[in-house]
């Protein structure tokens, strides 16, 4: 193929492909001919394997665990189950495999997303990972447990929210970026949250009222006072002991928690001021009544989707109400739950009813564009057109 | 020397941002024990690596070690995606001392 063939296989659009072919250059011809062809090839295959979907074997997001038999090391640690293979005899290691394929087919199945990057990222946890270690967490590629030292945490493996939390901080990364401070980390914390309870109120079908709202409840030993690490129904009300201290969230912005963007503080009270827009949700979805994770988990989804790294919590609660006129209908018993859940923290929906939140915000500054709302939005689709720039190029190339 | 530790972040962040810091006198530690911990810290101080996290890591707990010795104060701040092996071992001491 010659360069003018590859150049072609780009981001060429179609219109001047087709202009291409009357080109008076045979090899140019040609080359966009095949361009074409695989193109409209490629549509027709990616239509057919939509159509498959709901029979075939899931091959997106394949699991793998690992265990670190007690290290920090990651890259010292063992394979121990694969998503073909079989049951391991440690339940630590089938708890966090079984974590990752609820997570992965709730946003499968309730939201159509392939995966933490909508593109069938695989799924990759590190088991007993130090000794005693009362945390588990996400690195940015893969989530790490700990075994908790069994005198205040257990082995985290056993909280399926607590993995679904994990997991949807990589989902937030590949979506909105919710910085990891003050309020947008705030947000970032939240949206972890919210879908560790759904993920857990889908896997037993519960409604929103059945659910109990509470975030890592099995995390703690037997013997130790505490609900949970947080209650999304009770912010500041999860646990209150002399071992524990208080619960230090907030359920109203009048209680707004302030503390330094440092690690001393919490990056700015990320864990702590969650609890108010964890509340806004719970609010949202007991006033709705039925499945949280369809009315209520789909608003907020959209919102992720369309917000940004730097989105505070009022821009956030704007996104909320105006994603539910788009889903529901301006006035809808949805986007007046939105409304109503906000209100109740203290949180005013500042939006006008029928305008994108751009769109208010463009008139707000004389018709300036959201720079940065704009950047992101071209950012994510010169990575699409990438995609598929590359995908073709395989085809022609007979991948 | 004293050496204090102070933990924070992670899932139980509410929890730990409530806790008051660990303190280990090594005036108060029988000898054996109060030279694994000198051994530990030097090597730990000699590392040093940056404190700075992978900024892209979500409920990771970090970790602040402050020695004082002859008037004089070190701080040694690493988290769970980026220590040393040699400040992971000084923090494993310590937690298990004042388990």
């Amino acid at each position: 193929m010659s360069s003018a063939g590859r150049a072609l296989s780009c981001i060429t659009p179609p219109h001047i492909l087709e202009k291409l072919l009357d080109s008076d250059d045979s090899d140019i011809r040609q080359a966009a001919l095949n361009t074409l062809l695989t193109t409209a090839r490629l549509r027709g295959e990616r239509s057919i394997r939509a159509s498959l979907a709901p029979s075939a074997a899931p091959a997106n997001g394949r699991r793998t665990i690992f265990d670190c038999q007690s290290s920090t090391s990651l890259p010292m640690a063992v394979l121990a189950r694969s998503e073909d293979g079989s049951a391991s005899t440690d339940d630590s290691i089938n708890r966090a495999f079984d974590g990752f394929g609820s997570t992965r087919q709730f946003y499968q199945e309730v939201y159509d997303r392939n995966s933490i990057d909508d593109r069938g990222m695989r799924l990759e946890g590190y088991v007993h990972r130090g000794v005693k270690y009362n945390n588990a967490f996400w690195d940015g590629q893969e989530m790490v447990f700990g075994d908790g030292d069994e005198i205040i945490f257990t082995d985290f493996t056993n909280s399926l929210d607590v993995i679904a939390h994990e997991l949807a901080h990589g989902v937030t990364e590949h979506t909105s970026g919710f910085e990891y401070h003050n309020q947008s980390g705030a947000l970032n914390e939240s949206m972890s949250d919210v879908v560790g309870s759904l993920v857990k109120q889908w896997s037993l079908r519960q409604t929103a009222e059945a659910a109990d709202w509470l975030i890592g409840s099995e995390v703690f030993t037997p013997g130790i006072d505490a609900d949970a690490l947080r209650s999304m129904k009770a912010p500041g009300k999860a646990y209150d002991s002399e071992l524990l201290g208080t619960d230090p969230q907030p359920d109203h912005m009048s209680k707004f928690v302030h503390l330094p963007d440092t690690e001393e503080g919490d990056n700015g009270g990320v864990h702590i001021n969650s609890g108010i827009p964890n509340k806004a949700f719970y609010l949202v979805a007991v006033g709705l009544g039925g499945y949280a994770w369809e009315a209520a988990g789909l608003i907020w989804y959209e919102a992720l989707k369309a917000s940004t790294v730097t989105t505070q919590f009022e821009e956030f609660a704007d996104t909320t109400y105006f994603k539910a006129e788009e889903l529901y209908g301006a006035g809808s018993t949805e986007q007046e739950a939105v409304l109503a859940g906000w209100r109740e923290v203290g949180i005013r929906i500042t939006g006008v009813p029928g305008r994108s939140s751009a769109g208010k915000r463009a008139a707000a500054t004389g018709g300036e564009p959201d720079m940065a709302a704009l950047t992101q939005q071209i950012e994510a689709l010169s990575t699409q057109v990438k995609e598929l720039a590359q995908d073709v190029r395989s085809l022609k190339a007979g991948n | 020397m004293k050496v204090t530790l102070a933990t924070h972040g992670g899932l139980a962040a509410g929890i730990n941002i409530r806790l008051p810091p660990r303190v280990v006198d090594t005036a108060t530690l029988p000898r054996p024990a109060a030279a694994e911990l000198s051994r530990l810290v030097a090597a730990a101080k000699a590392v040093n690596a940056s404190p700075a996290g992978d900024e892209r890591a979500r409920d990771a707990m970090s970790y602040t070690i402050t020695v004082e010795e002859r008037g004089q104060s070190t701080t040694l701040a690493q988290s769970d995606v980026t220590m040393s092996a040699q400040f992971a071992a000084l923090l494993d001491w310590l937690q298990q001392q004042a388990a």
